[in-house]
């Protein structure tokens, strides 16, 4: 992968039908403590939206309501046209919403072929002899899908990258040959990316992302970028939590800032860098370079 | 209405002893985070030792309660939070349940080797006496009873709430780092809590066992009845100490209700499984009732290493090398005889055993379900065997693990959506009203049932040596059943449920459908070693399912592997050696086993140096506060370098 030439400052994102995601006044409180407030986001196909604010302003939390592991309070969030407000998080994943997490949620004690494998196999069922027959012979891990791409390709069923097997998919995000690697015992900055990997082998129309960049080096992180920004190419929408102000700034269509639970701003990244409600709540009053953390 | 009366205020006594236990169980768990299975164990010792002081050795009761309850109870309290718990800090919930559990054997044991169970235990009041109010007799004992119990509320209500020690004692469980930052020691304060819990668990035993005046105290019965605490605890979410005394209050009330209104009207043995049953039925409806455990991402990644995963090949011809040394021990030990019992019929037990063990490590070694009731599921099976086509078909094992499947998938179906401990509890309470409720009827195993060997078309397996290559060639079939299982894609899934259910949710899989599922094949496969069991001596009681057996064999697995098919086969291995020649030290061992294993994270299988297994104080816990391992509640801890010696 090679770092991006150019900054995306798309002001038009592309993809003119409905929007992948459409969160409309969702607000949550924990114990009397409001967490969002009337949160409204947009998030078209096609393109990389950022989510930034200061430590505690609700990202998390909002990622969480999307991807059903917190019920709103109220509002709604709508999925292309389905509402999925009351869906629990694994039919929201079948529909193609996938994501991954602040602090790590990998499957630690499966190798990093197995956490994909776990992923490109999420739609099959698992008593189908087919399934189980190759259980009878092989070892546990990635081998076990080598040499099946077709049947993998059928269940994938994504246009967004044309890698289908776990070895393939490790190697697209950079983790080439780390298959057999016990995921707990991988960097962080790498298991972070087995965690992109595994959002990616359920073949998702929606990404969430939690800090992908957490962890990574100048050079991962500029290989990340431009991951993301091929993935938004193919049509794939992808939502970013990133403190890497640099990454945000470089790869996101749009920008929406919350702060204590309130969205703050949206808009372009230029828009967002001279907002003065974003540079004294979040980037810093009198700062206009954009570049902290 | 005299009556009712009177039943409502009996109700009322019984409920506030449920209180004063409950209440415990609440101080222990907000202290430590910890639900204390041998809070009953530790109220039974208590009660023993009342009866000790007070009845054996005429100790004036006063005397008696201060030696008991500010002495002992503090001391002991203190002490197993300083050896057994102290290390647990920041483990997950599955762990604390295995060493509290194996307290609890090792603390029935002792008091088995002590107080014999052959002789009779009466107490008599603290305080005798009797007043007449509304037409009803109350005895002084039993006011006394319900105001030691609001009194404990109010002031425990006051403690937590409105005192800087209190706060400290919630706060240690929450963050105890930033409880250091405050000034306060996070050790001192997890100290004080288990020296307050235990102190109220001996002041419940002591009172509910002054409640058993007429019948004397056992050690199963004082053991187990703090097990309405439970249900009553659980109503209070572990944490809300006066809901916790109002649902005691009602459940006190209603078993009283049930016992003098309802079960008059059922047949005498109905009458007596379900009095014997209620409080585990009270627990589960309490666990049923709570509401659903939202999915949390934890963010913390189970540092276990697994032991390496055998190919098909491999583990092929391990089942063949394992046959091949079963004919060979079948030839040498063919006339050999331990007290009195074939050996090839006790190597047929540790077969048969083994597959109980075996459905434990696809249960909890692979899926992380704590399960304490598989061996409910073996004794329905083991029933079943001797009752379907007259008892020693090949029907009857059928018949054994499609019902053991459906009913492993109804006891998994409403408590799946709880979270571990929750999950454990409602195993444990299944498989207490099994045992109480129907293991111990009269008219289900009586004194025993006759099961003949398995009879094949052409094939006798009548003798002994037969019987015992046919338990083994099942042995090996179901290890390598379970072990295909491992390396198939639904394995994949149990392990990645273990390892995080937040992520296994979000990557597009059904939790409750793969927890149903493998609890439902988990009771198949004990079902199917009950049936075998069944075959192996042609009779079975109900002894050999009870409870507790249950539960030290659990202990059994952890101790030695829960992950591996060895690990499996040697606690059966190590059950049926100890119950032929020590039966008593059963649980002592498995105890202090699990205490032992605790560090180690495969088991004893997996251990790769001495100094991890032991439970001393100056044996640090690693940087990062515990075990962090997704299984580290069934003995799975992290490896290599969690352990160090100081100095």
């Amino acid at each position: 992968m090679s770092p991006v030439d150019e900054p995306r400052l798309a002001s038009e994102p592309n993809g003119g039908g409905l929007p992948a995601l459409t969160v409309s006044q969702v607000s949550v409180s924990f114990g009397g403590v409001s967490a969002l407030t009337d949160v409204n986001l947009v998030v078209p196909p096609g393109t990389v939206t950022g989510l930034i604010g200061p430590n505690g302003a609700g990202k998390t939390t909002l990622f969480n309501v999307i991807s059903g592991l917190q019920e709103p309070d109220r509002g709604a969030i709508h999925f292309f046209d389905t509402d999925v407000t009351m869906m629990k998080p694994y039919r929201r994943a079948r529909l193609g919403l996938a994501r991954t997490f602040q602090r790590l949620e990998l499957f630690g004690t499966l190798t990093a072929g197995e956490n994909v494998q776990v992923g490109l196999e999420s739609t099959v069922k698992w008593w189908q002899w087919r399934h189980l027959r190759k259980a009878l012979w092989r070892n546990s891990g990635a081998e076990s899908a080598r040499g099946d791409s077709t049947a993998v390709d059928a269940l994938v069923g994504s246009d967004a990258l044309a890698v289908t097997t776990p070895d393939r998919l490790l190697a697209e995000v950079g983790l080439g040959g780390m298959s057999n690697e016990q995921a707990n015992a991988m960097p962080t900055g790498l298991a972070r990316t087995v965690e992109l990997a595994r959002g990616l082998a359920i073949g998702p129309k929606l990404l969430l992302l939690d800090e992908p960049g957490s962890g990574l080096d100048e050079a991962e992180s500029q290989a990340l970028g431009t991951l993301l920004v091929r993935l938004a190419s193919t049509g794939m929408a992808v939502l970013l939590v990133e403190h890497d102000m640099e990454l945000v700034m470089r790869i996101c269509d749009r920008i929406l800032v919350l702060d204590f639970g309130h969205v703050i701003a949206t808009g372009t990244p230029e828009a967002i860098r001279s907002d003065p409600t974003v540079q004294a709540a979040y980037l810093g009053a009198g700062s206009t370079s954009g570049g902290t953390q | 209405m005299t009556s009712f009366l009177q039943y409502t205020i009996f109700g009322i006594i019984l409920g506030a002893g449920f209180a004063i236990a409950a209440t415990g169980l609440v101080v222990t768990y907000t202290t430590s985070g910890v639900f204390n299975f041998a809070h009953g164990a530790v109220g039974m010792i208590a009660a023993f030792s009342y009866w000790e002081l007070v009845a054996n050795h005429h100790v004036p009761v006063v005397l008696a309660l201060v030696i008991i309850l500010l002495i002992g109870a503090p001391i002991a309290g203190a002490l197993v939070e300083r050896v057994l718990m102290r290390r647990l800090h920041g483990a997950t919930a599955e762990r604390p349940i295995m060493v509290t559990l194996g307290l609890l054997v090792i603390l029935t044991g002792v008091a088995t080797i002590v107080w014999s169970p052959k002789n009779q235990y009466q107490l008599s009041p603290i305080v005798s006496g009797s007043f007449r109010q509304v037409s009803i007799n109350l005895q002084y004992q039993q006011v006394l009873t319900i105001g030691i119990a609001i009194a404990l509320v109010i002031g425990l209500r006051f403690l937590f709430s409105s005192t800087r020690t209190g706060v400290g004692l919630r706060a240690v469980v929450d963050d105890p780092g930033l409880l250091a930052m405050s000034g306060a020691s996070p050790d001192a304060m997890s100290q004080y809590g288990w020296i307050l819990g235990f102190v109220m668990a001996a002041l419940a035993g002591v009172l509910l066992a002054l409640t058993q005046e007429q019948t004397g105290i056992s050690i199963v019965a004082m053991t187990l009845l703090v097990v309405n605490g439970y249900a009553a605890a659980i109503v209070g979410r572990l944490k809300n100490i006066p809901v916790t005394f109002i649902a005691a209050i009602v459940i006190g009330l209603l078993e009283d209700y049930i016992i003098y209104y309802a079960l008059p009207h059922l047949s005498q043995g109905l009458n007596s499984d379900i009095t014997l049953a209620l409080p585990m039925v009270f627990l589960f409806i309490a666990l049923v009732m709570l509401p659903s455990v939202r999915l949390r991402a934890v963010g913390r990644l189970s540092t276990v290493r697994v032991p390496r995963m055998p190919s098909g090949k491999e583990s092929l011809l391990g089942g063949v090398a394992f046959f091949v040394l079963a004919v060979i021990a079948s030839v040498v030990l063919s006339s050999a005889v331990v007290r009195g019992t074939n050996l090839l019929n006790l190597g047929g037990e540790i077969m048969a055993l083994g597959i109980v063990g075996l459905s434990l490590v696809l249960l909890t070694g692979y899926s992380g379900q704590v399960s304490l009731c598989q061996f409910s599921f073996m004794g329905i099976g083991a029933f079943l065997m001797g009752k379907v086509a007259g008892g020693g078909s090949l029907l009857g094992l059928v018949a054994a693990a499609l019902v053991c499947a459906v009913l492993g998938a109804l006891v998994a179906l409403p408590t799946l959506r709880l979270r571990a401990l929750y999950f454990a509890l409602a195993t444990f309470a299944f498989a207490d009203a099994v045992d109480q409720g129907f293991f111990q009827d009269s008219r289900v195993f009586g004194g025993g049932i006759n099961v003949g060997r398995i009879v094949l078309p052409g094939l006798s397996f009548g003798g002994n040596r037969s019987e015992f290559l046919l338990l083994s060639a099942f042995f090996v079939l179901v290890a390598l059943l379970v072990l295909t299982i491992r390396r198939s894609l639904f394995g994949r899934r149990l392990v990645a449920m273990s390892d995080s259910p937040a992520a296994y949710a979000t990557v597009g899989l059904n939790l409750a459908v793969t927890k149903v599922a493998v609890f439902a094949i988990a009771a198949a496969l004990a079902g199917i070693a009950g049936g075998l069991y069944a075959t192996v001596n042609g009779t079975v009681g109900s002894s050999d399912f009870d409870f507790f057996s249950g539960i030290i064999f659990v202990l059994f697995v952890t101790v030695w592997s829960i992950r591996t098919v060895s690990g499996a086969f040697l606690a059966a291995v190590t059950f049926v050696v100890l119950t032929t020649f020590w039966s008593t030290g059963l649980g002592l061992v498995a105890g202090a086993g699990i205490i032992l294993i605790g560090r180690a994270a495969s088991g004893i299988l997996g251990i790769d140096r001495l100094s991890t297994l032991l439970p001393l104080p100056w044996v640090k816990r690693a940087s990062g506060g515990g075990d962090s391992g997704t299984l580290a509640g069934i003995g799975i801890t992290p490896m290599g370098g969690e352990a160090r010696v100081a100095g």
